[in-house]
């Protein structure tokens, strides 16, 4: 018998409004985690350009390490395995909820607890960080616009306080 | 000293006045006052008690040097803040401060009989003193002591503030605002650097503040700094340490200076990366030393002049001058001008200055040159001073003007270096070890003048049997650094910890320099020779709050949940912490406690069906060609053979050959593997796996990605597991021919796509299925309703031990300790005998490893079956042996079995694997017991309930 299921997220859907500041769930996406030793080997198996620099963005994939990198899609987008090629993509869709932090302030929230200079973080950034404790991706949208990838089982926490630090 | 309001001057506000208690006593004061200008502008001269010997003390200085001025601050209830300077305490309406360490009273405070005995506490006499009886160390002496000695009271609430934190970075960091850190801020401010200027004050300026005559500049400078878009002014914040490559802690006050309690937080933690630094720390006066100068009324000369330039109080109506220094006379001469009168200026030098000779003169000041002070009358306050030549001069303040310490604490942090400067007496920065430097005072730059460099002033008196103070904190005294150096001590470091001088909440900021040059006369040795000791943060006192940030209450550290915890607390769910995560751990019903939940849960899974939420299992994905070489190198059984769809339970071992983890994983693909680990251990066997590939296998085609969190994971474990399951997958056989123990297939379920396991840590027939984290509650809540039939019961941690411990199914970490080999926990079988390697193999073949007698792991079977043997529990072979009695191993699991009717153990005994029916001793409070050894498969030990 099929049935359908709903959905449970791990923090509010309804966007979090402060002065200067939003804080909203995005939209469920498919994420993958792609691994090779070349980004050429990863071009070859997706048939797409993929970013060479570390912290790079090329469309909805971000190198996040010398083997690494990240590639978020529609969620209904189909996805090649691999099979037998030098290469790993995972399927990492649910391990991560995205927030996303826009508006004036959106940089000196994050910086509440993320020691990265984000003055120097330019437009179409990504990188793999930390939040106090918590680990998490940073992809710079826009100047006031930030995608923050965080692990679902911290991201009750990280919602906390973030919106405890935009009332601030 | 009768400090009264000059009628004019100063910064303070005098439309807005305040009013505010001190001890229960109400007084006024003006909105800009501090709490010590306040009461000194009131005719207070007594703030507090000494830590020693509780001699009275008054106000020393104007700033954060201030040693002995401290007061307890009562906000309200968990708002009680000891030790605070009065010096930095702002004045608000309703501000409610006490002094501290007195009883009953500050005026009458029976601890001062330690003032009388002083002669009997030398330096190190606790240390000579409280040695024996050791009895007594913890229960008498410590507290008696303790009571005694001190400073204020601890808080006993928790704090009801919140407390801000960030992050911050910026070019150039300037730290003080005096006029050296201001034209620093005014140079750079034309550039692109991002500025930030920060100042420990209320207000700007630092001893421009006292000087009117720089008022009008400081305004132009100040709305200058304001209006520059790159520079960011924080006042009232301290820059309390200074860490590797320009990192500085610094802490803003937000909100103590106000009168209401705000909503906000209290104070803000900012971590600063800097690519510059610059210090503008200042200089801090220095005390002189001689008898009687602790008087409550004798302060530095520097200070009287704050009070009355900048606050508009005179500290005394006739105040007298003992100088060693320039800076002193031009201070009298700026209280002269402001109104204040003036008993005598006395100087140790034979030389002065015919300028300053001439003003006093001109201002018709009595002036005793190549003098000194000798003793000062008053006990609560300054009445006259004794001076050398057996003169008396009648004064109600003493002001001392000993010469001027850079600031150099933050540049020390820093590791930068210092040179002596034999002119100014004082070590100055010399070598930088950051990209840092000092700019005015705190880099010895100063137009204070010039003067003598002494370690005390010359008196007639016996030196014993006088009382001249050199750390007035912690009460030492000149006499008690010499006797360090007559008792052997030549390291300033080794005098500091005899003494303690300058170890105190103010870190030696007024005493270090006078104790350096008073240990150096005493040794007979230039200062540089004798060292100088480290100065350490914070720079000031700073609150716990602070220092935390954010890491207080729900956010002092995640709780990381799964997508069904919110189910379980929905249903009653009784939790416990694994790691960070949080678990159920038992689901009790009506009113059961837990022993009747567990055994109710316990007996569903056996009998017919239970749910457990298995989420947290630590799950990594090993993908890529050489996946199953990879798996085959880390684990100690072989891999590669294994067919795609099938399970393995696999054992980690680290190099020494000790089980570190293990989980059941699953071939997906011949390249695609499906790791589990336990849920402590998914981030240490990662990283551990990473190590390995990143550092020993870097050729290996193999990537390993943490899945953890992408699955939901829901464990069906029963004889009706499968029937609950088969209508609500598609295309999946679930047969036992289709789908036997040990494989793993995908499909999907209720429309998911899942990867389902079967697999069991019961015993029972069972499946955990995984499915994408965000479905896993309402997957979770479909199975509820579909097993309902069957009577399906949430399970909690609790009862999986249990279940597990049936089987003798280990747990890592609970069964073994890190010591435990394979072969010691029974695994022999998980070892592949025939492969040449595998990490750990190595250590397997050490004598030590292979010697008899080792602990093993084995059941214990108590002989009274309604005895649960406490886990953690030692065992000896003899009950009768005298103690210390020999313990040949411990019990690491214990449970009532409410399947088997009795109680069974797991034990580590030594040799135990060879004592099958053997009969061991197991004390406990109030009774030996006795258990029987035995294999550690308790129930179905063929496994029949597993293969169906």
């Amino acid at each position: 018998m099929s049935d359908v299921l709903t959905r449970h997220e791990p923090i509010p859907t309804t966007p979090f409004v402060a002065a200067g500041v939003t804080i909203s769930l995005a939209a469920p996406m498919n994420r993958y985690s792609v691994r090779a030793h070349s980004a050429q080997a990863v071009e070859t198996v997706l048939n797409l350009k993929v970013p060479k620099k570390i912290g790079a963005t090329e469309g909805s994939i971000a190198c996040l390490g010398p083997d690494e990198w990240l590639f978020r899609a529609e969620a209904s987008a189909a996805m090649p395995t691999g099979a037998g090629l030098p290469v790993a993509i995972t399927d990492i869709s649910e391990r991560s909820i995205c927030m996303i932090v826009e508006g004036p302030r959106a940089s000196e929230v994050l910086m509440s607890g993320c020691p990265l200079d984000l003055d120097q973080f330019a437009v179409g950034r990504a990188t793999r960080t930390i939040y106090e404790t918590v680990e998490i991706i940073i992809i710079r949208d826009a100047e006031n616009r930030f995608q923050v990838e965080v692990w679902r089982s911290f991201s009750a926490w990280l919602w906390t306080a973030l919106t405890t630090a935009a009332n601030h | 000293m009768s400090g009264y309001r000059l009628e004019s001057g100063g910064r303070i506000d005098r439309s807005q006045r305040v009013e505010f208690r001190f001890d229960r006593k109400t007084y006024q004061g003006f909105i800009g006052d501090t709490l010590a200008s306040a009461l000194l502008a009131n005719s207070v001269t007594l703030f507090g008690r000494s830590f020693k010997y509780h001699r009275p003390r008054g106000v020393m200085a104007a700033g954060s040097e201030e040693p002995n001025a401290l007061v307890s601050v009562d906000r309200g209830p968990g708002r009680f803040t000891p030790n605070l300077r009065a010096t930095g305490v702002e004045i608000y309406d309703g501000l409610n401060a006490f002094s501290q360490n007195r009883w009953p009273s500050l005026k009458t405070d029976f601890g001062a009989i330690n003032d009388r005995l002083g002669m009997f506490l030398p330096a190190g006499f606790y240390n000579k003193t409280f040695m024996w009886p050791r009895s007594f160390w913890d229960r008498v002496y410590e507290p008696a002591i303790r009571k005694m000695a001190g400073l204020g009271d601890a808080p006993t609430q928790e704090d009801p503030d919140t407390y801000a934190a960030t992050y911050a970075h910026c070019d150039l960091l300037i730290v003080g605002a005096g006029p050296a850190g201001i034209d620093a801020a005014l140079e750079a401010m034309g550039t692109n650097k991002r500025i930030v200027l920060i100042d420990e004050q209320d207000e700007l300026g630092g001893g421009a503040l006292a000087d009117p005559a720089l008022w009008p500049w400081l305004e132009r400078s100040l709305r200058a700094l304001v209006e520059a878009p790159n520079v960011t002014i924080l006042i009232r914040t301290t820059a309390f340490g200074y860490y590797h490559d320009n990192f500085i802690g610094v802490v803003q006050r937000l909100t103590d200076h106000l009168p209401e309690i705000a909503h906000g937080p209290r104070e803000k933690l900012w971590r600063i990366r800097a690519g510059e630094v610059i210090l503008a720390q200042g200089a801090i006066e220095r005390p002189l030393v001689f008898d009687g100068n602790d008087t409550p009324g004798v302060m530095l000369s520097s200070a009287a002049k704050v009070f009355a330039n900048r606050y508009g109080v005179a500290v005394g109506k006739s105040v007298a001058l003992m100088a060693a220094h320039d800076s002193g006379w031009h201070d009298v001469f700026a209280l002269a001008k402001a109104g204040v009168g003036i008993a005598a200026i006395v100087d140790v030098r034979s030389n002065v200055d015919t300028v300053l000779l001439v003003e006093a003169e001109r201002l018709g000041i009595n002036v005793h040159i190549y003098h000194s002070v000798i003793g000062v009358n008053g006990r609560h306050c300054v009445k006259a001073i004794k001076i050398t030549g057996d003169k008396t001069i009648a004064c109600d303040a003493l002001l001392m003007a000993g010469g001027w310490t850079p600031s150099v604490h933050l540049w020390s942090h820093s590791k930068g270096s210092l040179k002596w400067r034999d002119d100014l007496g004082a070590y100055v920065p010399d070598q930088p070890n950051e990209n840092v430097g000092c700019v005015g005072a705190c880099s010895g730059n100063w137009d204070f003048g010039k003067g003598a460099i002494i370690d005390a002033l010359p008196t007639p008196k016996d030196q014993s049997r006088i009382k001249a103070f050199v750390d007035f904190q912690n009460d030492v005294t000149a006499k008690d650094i010499k006797l360090a150096v007559r008792e052997g001590f030549r390291s300033i470091e080794h005098i500091k910890r005899y003494t303690t001088n300058g170890m105190a909440t103010d870190q030696g900021k007024t005493s270090n320099l006078n104790g350096l040059q008073i240990a150096s006369a005493a040794l007979a040795k230039p200062v540089p020779d004798i060292g100088l000791t480290s100065f350490r943060p914070p720079y000031t006192p700073q609150t716990f709050g602070a220092l935390a940030g954010h890491a207080k209450g729900a956010l002092f550290q995640p709780t990381r949940t799964t997508n069904i915890d919110g189910w379980a607390q929905e249903n009653g769910a009784v939790f416990e912490l694994v790691a960070q995560w949080r678990r159920a751990r038992y689901f009790p019903r009506n009113g059961e406690d837990m022993h009747a939940a567990v055994n109710r849960e316990c007996v569903a899974v056996r009998s017919s069906l239970g749910i457990f939420d298995a989420s947290t299992l630590g799950k990594i994905e090993v993908v890529g060609p050489d996946a199953a070489e990879f798996l085959n190198r880390m684990y100690t059984n072989p891999w590669k053979a294994l067919e795609p769809g099938r399970c393995r339970y696999g054992l980690l071992l680290k190099e020494d050959g000790f089980i570190t983890d293990d989980g059941v994983s699953a071939r997906l693909a011949p390249d695609r593997f499906h790791l589990t680990t336990t849920t402590g251990g998914a981030a240490r066997v990662l990283n551990m796996m990473e190590d390995y590939l990143q550092t020993e296998w870097p050729d290996l085609n193999v990537w390993l990605t943490s899945t953890t969190e992408h699955y939901a994971v829901i464990a069906l474990q029963g004889p009706n597991a499968r029937k609950v399951l088969e209508p609500l997958v598609e295309g999946l056989d679930l047969s036992a021919e289709a789908f036997p123990h040990m494989a793993i297939r995908e499909g999907t379920i209720c429309g998911i796509p899942a990867r389902l396991f079967r697999v069991s840590f019961t015993g029972e027939l069972g499946f955990e299925i995984n499915v994408p984290t965000a479905y896993g509650r309402a997957l979770w809540q479909r199975l509820m309703a579909e097993g309902a039939h069957y009577d399906i019961t949430p399970y909690g941690t609790e009862a999986m031990h249990v279940l597990r411990a049936e089987k003798g199914f280990i747990i890592v970490g609970q069964d073994t300790d890190g010591t435990v080999t394979p072969f010691d926990a029974g695994l022999d079988w998980a070892v592949g005998k025939k492969k040449l390697d595998f990490v750990g193999k190595r250590s397997l073949a050490r004598p030590d490893i292979v010697a008899a007698g080792r602990k093993q792991l084995v059941g214990l079977l108590p002989d009274d079956p309604n005895v649960v043997l406490e886990e953690g529990a030692q065992i000896v072979a003899d009950p009768n042996q005298p103690i210390p009695m020999t313990m040949i191993g411990h019990v690491t699991s214990s449970y009532w079995s409410e399947t088997l009717g009795r109680s069974i153990a797991l034990a580590l005994v030594a040799g135990g694997q060879g004592m099958m029916g053997d009969t061991l001793h197991i004390p406990m409070p109030g009774k030996t017991h006795r258990a029987k050894v035995s294999g550690m498969l308790f129930y179905d030990p063929e496994g029949a309930r597993l293969h169906v």
